[in-house]
């Protein structure tokens, strides 16, 4: 209840497990670490390897305001987590999770960071020198009129860094904070970990699929399976760094630097198969989107793009957050009529590409008539579904053309949902939910499909899976537009888009884009720009090589 | 692609803007009161006079968007005035000359005066919600429900923050529209389109309760409602401003009651 900031605690676990109320299994199983005062703890884990939840638990959030079967011992400094009210730990801890969005409480900047001093009871004017100088150490300096909503996410994020570290805890917990931003948001945010983890005034526990980030700043890594158990805890040493790789991997096994190697052999080798131009299949030109201001106005998202997409052709759609990549992708779903220009996609019989007749506008076509057109996977699969059941989404659809009943066998099988015909969409884990949406646009066999941040919220073995399902549609020639902020992704594309501003500021293959990103960002690019071969990651001092951990969980 | 109106900027050192939101709430309640109680349309346009008044000169809301913003509540009150005009008793008096006739129903002058009773009360119900939660953000309203009013931190705050949703579950209804659209399940014409609002419903509810979720987790690792009194960032307090502001929207009140009575008597 004072200014005065905590000392950091030492953390320390000794056979802590964690069933929640409604499961079988424990999420987390016999847990043992220590973490010295004012040191950085690195978790790592595939999906489901319990690492949020390890992360609620030094919150406190576990057990107090979720239910389970707690074992074991979990501490912060001399309290005992089980034992310790909540408030008490909260003076203690404070944790940032992935999604900007779901933790702004108030509309004004300078309120949300004040929100978590009033709930502790800080005197006003403690109040009023602290928030400044919380907003400034997040780089927001002079941020404190303006509206949460004008933020970008990037800084909506280190918002909430500073909403977190305004009462200063001593142990700062990390819930993979990147996760949801553009490279641009997530660099800064890289930035002010580090200057954290050197200022050793809080002691830190990030969880973070980024190693050649973070592992540089780690005093300590632990290392979890996909059962919750830990397989490594120690020093960021080579033996770590390859249980690191390996859990990353998921449950796919052997990620050795051959097997990538392998992997960027065949993609290759498609690129180079797939060079033959097919058809056109979409002509977009001229493009202009914009929306309503705040004043009456109009602000401009898109400006007069052109972009032809070939049969066969994978498109990789990058930039920063707000440069106009959701417009596009609404435009040319024909979900947002263009303020400008034009939108076709012409009909898989070629003779429609006449001069006469070159194409259809999606945005005057019938439902009835798209999903043979086009698909749109959204970024969160689950607002995209239609269906009470996988299978029922699967098979929805207008009447006319309703896939047969051994088309959605076959499809259900091919993208790894056999079994869950009845389950309900909403309750497979995220990798099921991705696959479901993808098999369900490709059982009409669309000739476009466009993808919204594909490999959103997938652990490596899980984005792997929807690369090779795309694939099989590429080489049926099948065009595809992929928006995304993985830079890991644009190998397996032939062209790169890149928009900044409403504006095209790169147009070309991959190899040329990553070697040179035509703006800002920054390592996570340049990491990965070589152009043969399988990258290579140099992680941190370690002196180890690794085949970089693409699609590593997020 | 935000689909839900922006928020209006409003000049923060406008009289009304300056007083406390409480004070706004009150004054507004008297007058929401002397609206439905008045029977009379003289009574109805006093309200809206002084209602309209109020907002060029003392709110600091921007004008310009106002008449787009506000045709759907001026349709709304044109069309009661018309249908509430057309049944009424006046109406079937065959003495009274008719303006408009439709089949057995005469529109005649003392029916479309008491059906402008009924259309200026809307448009005076209308014009004062805006007068009183336009001037301020919702945190000062929150605050200062909390501050004078005492409601509790929980529902006042849990409120504000709830309210900051609302863009993304407005977007996440536009998307499961889309996604409707693009897999072919959008019926051709209005009407049919109607049947797709309860599946689009659950998928948004669905992730409405998932984000809640994990806004309350936050709330509560930040010490929200754990039992500490809380201090205040931003306090507030009354002044002069707020007793004008009461006696004026007093006055106003009282005085389109007494109109109203004396039109009537």
């Amino acid at each position: 209840m004072s200014a005065a900031p905590e000392t950091p605690p030492r953390v320390r676990a000794g056979g802590f497990g964690w069933t929640y109320r409604d499961r079988a299994r424990p999420v987390l199983d016999g847990l043992s670490f220590e973490v010295e005062p004012g040191q950085v703890l690195l978790v790592l884990g595939p999906s489901g390897s319990g690492k949020s939840t390890l992360a609620r638990a030094l919150a406190g959030i576990v057990p107090h305001a979720l239910g389970g079967t707690w074992r074991g011992h979990l501490s912060v400094g001399e309290l005992e987590v089980p034992a310790t009210p909540p408030a008490v730990l909260g003076e203690r801890v404070g944790i940032v999770f992935q999604d900007p969005d779901s933790q702004m409480v108030m509309p004004g900047v300078a309120d949300e960071v004040a929100f978590g001093l009033e709930n502790r009871g800080w005197p006003r004017a403690e109040m009023l020198s602290r928030v400044p100088e919380a907003l400034a150490a997040v780089g927001l300096a002079g941020f404190e009129e303006r509206a949460t909503a004008t933020l970008s996410g990037g800084e909506r994020q280190r918002l909430a860094l500073a909403g977190v570290l305004a009462p200063a805890p001593g142990l700062l917990v990390l819930d993979e904070p990147t996760a949801n931003l553009d490279p641009v948001g997530m660099e800064a945010i890289f930035g002010h970990l580090a200057r954290l983890a050197e200022g050793r005034r809080h002691t830190i526990v990030v969880i973070e699929h980024r190693l050649e980030r973070v592992w540089p700043l780690a005093d300590l890594v632990l290392v979890l399976d996909g059962q919750g158990r830990q397989t490594w805890f120690g020093v960021p040493a080579e033996e770590a760094a390859r249980k690191a790789l390996l859990a990353l991997d998921g449950s796919r096994g052997g990620s050795d630097a051959a097997v990538l190697a392998a992997d960027a052999a065949a993609d290759h080798a498609m690129l180079a198969a797939a060079a033959a131009p097919g058809r056109d299949v979409l002509i977009a030109a001229g493009v202009a989107v914009d929306y309503p201001d705040e004043r009456g106005g109009r602000r401009l998202a898109l400006a007069g793009l052109d972009l032809r997409l070939r049969a066969g052709e994978r498109i990789g759609l990058v930039g920063p957050n707000g440069s106009g990549k959701s417009s596009l992708l609404g435009a040319l779903a024909g979900l947002i009529r263009p303020a400008a220009g034009t939108v076709l996609i012409v009909g898989s019989s070629g003779a429609s590409a006449s001069a006469s007749a070159p194409g259809l506008d999606p945005a005057r076509l019938g439902s009835a008539r798209l999903p043979a057109l086009l698909g749109l996977a959204f970024q969160d699969p689950e607002i995209g579904f239609v269906g009470r059941t996988v299978w029922a989404e699967v098979a929805a659809g207008p009447a006319a053309d309703r896939p047969d009943e051994a088309a959605i066998r076959a499809a259900l099988e091919r993208f790894g949902l056999r079994g869950l015909d009845e389950a309900s969409p909403f309750q497979l884990s995220q990798g099921e939910q991705r696959r479901l949406s993808l098999a369900a646009l490709a059982v009409r066999r669309p000739q476009l499909l466009l993808l919204d941040e594909p490999t959103f919220g997938l652990d490596r073995a899980n984005a792997e899976a929807v690369l090779d399902l795309l694939d099989e549609g590429r080489a049926e020639g099948q065009a595809q537009l992929l928006a995304t902020h993985d830079p890991r992704l644009l190998p397996r594309c032939d062209r790169v888009l890149a928009l900044d501003g409403g504006r095209c500021v790169f147009d070309g293959p991959p190899q040329a884009f990553l070697a040179r990103p035509p703006y800002v960002p920054p390592d996570p690019w340049r990491l990965i720009g070589s152009d043969t071969g399988p990258a290579q990651v140099v992680l941190g001092t370690t002196g180890l090589a690794a085949a970089e951990p693409a699609f590593a969980e997020r | 692609m935000s689909f839900l109106p922006a928020p209006l900027a409003v000049r923060s050192d406008a009289p009304l803007a300056r007083a406390l939101p409480v004070t706004r709430v009150a004054v507004g309640g008297a007058w929401l009161l002397a609206a439905a109680i008045i029977t009379s349309t003289a009574g109805e346009l006093v309200l809206c006079l002084a209602a309209l008044i109020v907002l060029v000169t003392a709110s600091g809301i921007p004008l310009r968007p106002l008449p787009r913003r506000l045709f759907p509540v001026a349709l709304a009150a044109l069309a009661l005035t018309v249908t509430a005009g057309l049944g009424n008793q006046a109406d079937a008096d065959l003495t009274q000359p008719a303006l408009l006739v439709l089949g057995p129903l005469r529109l005649t002058w003392p029916g479309l005066l008491a059906g402008l009773v009924l259309g200026l009360r809307v448009a005076a119900i209308a014009l004062t919600s805006v007068l009183v939660f336009a001037p301020s953000d919702t945190t000062t309203l929150a605050d200062s429900l909390v501050q004078q009013w005492h409601l509790p931190d929980r529902i006042a705050y849990g409120t504000v923050a709830a309210i900051g949703l609302a863009p993304l579950v407005a977007a996440d209804w536009n998307a499961s529209g889309a996604a409707r659209r693009l897999r072919g399940l959008e019926p051709r014409w209005l009407p049919g389109r109607l049947t797709t609002v309860p599946d689009r419903l659950f998928v948004v509810l669905v992730a409405a309760l998932r984000r809640a979720e994990r806004l309350g987790l936050a709330m509560d690792a930040r010490g929200f409602d754990s039992g500490l009194p809380r201090s205040r960032f931003r306090p507030l307090q009354g002044g002069w401003i707020d007793i004008l502001i009461a006696l004026i929207g007093l006055a106003v009140a009282i005085g389109a009651l007494a109109v109203g009575a004396g039109v009537a008597a």
